[in-house]
């Protein structure tokens, strides 16, 4: 135990007779002294039932908690009512203005998480997986990739985590939020190492270059450097990976992993997006350090690009490993990574970076790659 | 009856076969977005489809973009929306090369047109129920 609090409890001579007085029917009632203003909360589309919008209503709502949250420190739900003279224990929140986490649409997007919800073991086609014959060398390298996605995603799992209690408890919606997306990559792993093992390959090596980009996701100093470079940087390359995987997957099976594991990770991106653009909307302040931390975690990322990954996918995307093979599917990856390139500075031109693209090292270290394997 | 392609008649056929299977849509999850649909013929043709909740509730045809607001349109030319359609005939559902991601990802084959990521994203965000859609057409006999 580490945490011993100002009081004890379970000794507390006045909550003790309290109690005896209580079992014997002499309650007190007091609380009902806080009685508070009726509000209607009714579902405004029966079709979605009760959603966290629907209950935006007065005191419970976003827009009546100021941008800095200061009068709670603790575990109140955002609404309840706080006993007077902060008696409830400090937990140290360290994000608590609302532009530390809030994204624009977050509680759509949690909706959305929870209604989207799915399960390896059961929304994979895994008995179908003997009806298809995929070569040896596209097999293992089809686990080598199993194996990097598998250490990313333990990655996305830890980050959120790390930071939701971080979070003051009235942004609900984004502790919610990330606490689906928790889940999400948590399965994502799972589903990864259940396909690297299902033919019986299994998992292979484990990636140097890439978990020192991955570490370098989970050590930011904010939330929101976090959040760019997980959400809008690491899972919007992933997501085209993913993309891209299915465009290559060796067997419908696989193709139905990678369309499951394509829709959490784009509402991933969209949460990322949004953080960002709001961040950039209310406080552009922060431009220069988002700038000067993408400049690093850019450099950072090409680590995803380790040399394993990338001849796995160039045997993949070429569907063997002949010359003529080889050659089609250094094509496929650089197609792929032109665009995983483009689609993420659309991203931040949108959330209000349009400067990366100028500023940003991606092409140069992507045309660099590229013309290193055609060299080999 | 065979329903013909591209035509109004078409989608709202599909539209129907989504929304009397409630079970597969419901464990997909929520889908909503605004998506074309652009077929390139010797006169192009663009539809807009309408996706709330667990349905498709609307189908029109448009005559320019701006008269939707479209998260994202996929653009192909007729010949292989044909391809696409007769390999989800064949097969019951889109064979790997047909999958509208497949069909999108690589290559101009099928464009994603859009202006904003975020709808751009929905694309991927709803893919399981855009395709189990499309997948629908395996039931209807297309003319």
């Amino acid at each position: 135990m580490s945490y011993y609090g100002s009081t004890d409890y379970s000794y507390n001579s006045d909550f003790n007779l309290r109690v005896r007085d209580m079992k014997k029917g002499n309650l007190d009632f007091g609380w009902l002294d806080d009685a508070r203003e009726k509000v209607e909360v009714r579902p405004r589309d029966p079709r979605r039932g009760l959603e966290v919008s629907d209950c935006e209503v007065g005191p419970y709502a976003i827009e009546a908690t100021p941008d800095i949250v200061r009068e709670n420190r603790g575990l109140a739900p955002r609404g309840a009512l706080l006993t007077l003279g902060n008696q409830q224990p400090d937990l140290g929140p360290s994000l608590n203005k609302k532009t530390d986490v809030w994204a624009y649409r977050v509680q759509r997007y949690w909706e959305e998480a929870v209604s989207r919800q799915w399960n390896v073991s059961t929304d994979v086609p895994w008995q179908d997986l003997d009806k298809y014959e995929i070569s040896d060398e596209l097999e293992i390298a089809f686990c080598q990739l199993c194996t990097l996605l598998s250490e990313v995603e333990m990655i996305a799992t830890d980050l959120p985590a790390k930071w939701s209690h971080h979070m003051n408890s009235y942004f609900q919606e984004v502790k919610g939020f990330i606490a689906t997306q928790c889940i999400d990559e948590a399965r994502h792993s799972e589903v990864f190492r259940k396909r690297a093992l299902a033919n019986g390959v299994g998992l292979l090596r484990a990636s140097v270059r890439g978990e020192h980009a991955l570490k370098g996701i989970l050590e930011a100093d904010s939330y929101s450097e976090g959040s760019v470079f997980l959400h809008v940087l690491g899972e919007g390359f992933i997501l085209t990976l993913f993309r891209s995987s299915e465009f290559i997957s060796p067997s419908p099976v696989e193709q139905r992993m990678f369309q499951l594991v394509m829709q959490d990770e784009a509402r991933h991106v969209s949460y990322g997006l949004q953080h960002l653009k709001y961040l950039m909307d209310e406080c552009p302040e922060y431009r220069p350090q988002i700038n000067s931390f993408l400049d690093e975690a850019e450099k950072h990322l090409s680590g995803l690009f380790n040399p394993d990954q990338l001849e796995s996918m160039i045997v993949l995307g070429g569907k063997g490993t002949s010359p003529g093979c080889i050659q089609r599917g250094i094509e496929v990856v650089g197609a792929f990574q032109g665009k995983q390139i483009d689609e993420y500075f659309h991203r931040c031109e949108r959330a209000g970076l349009p400067e990366r693209r100028e500023r940003s090292p991606l092409l140069e270290l992507q045309q660099r790659m590229l013309a290193a394997i055609q060299a080999a | 009856m065979a329903v013909k392609f591209p035509s109004v008649e078409f989608f709202r056929e599909l539209a129907g076969l989504m929304n009397g299977d409630r079970p597969t849509f419901e464990k997909l999850g929520f889908c909503d977005v605004v998506m074309g649909v652009r077929v390139e013929a010797p006169t192009p043709r663009l539809f807009a489809l309408t996706f709330e909740v667990f349905e498709c509730t609307d189908v029109r045809e448009l005559e320019s973009p701006a008269d939707a607001e479209l998260d994202f349109t996929l653009d192909a030319p007729l010949a292989l929306w044909r391809e696409m359609l007769e390999s989800i005939a064949k097969n019951g559902r889109a064979e790997p090369r047909y999958t509208l991601n497949s069909l999108s990802h690589l290559g101009d084959r099928m464009k994603v047109v859009y202006d904003d990521p975020e709808g751009h994203d929905k694309l991927y965000r709803f893919m399981a129920t855009l395709q189990e859609y499309f997948d629908k057409s395996s039931q209807l006999e297309i003319e």
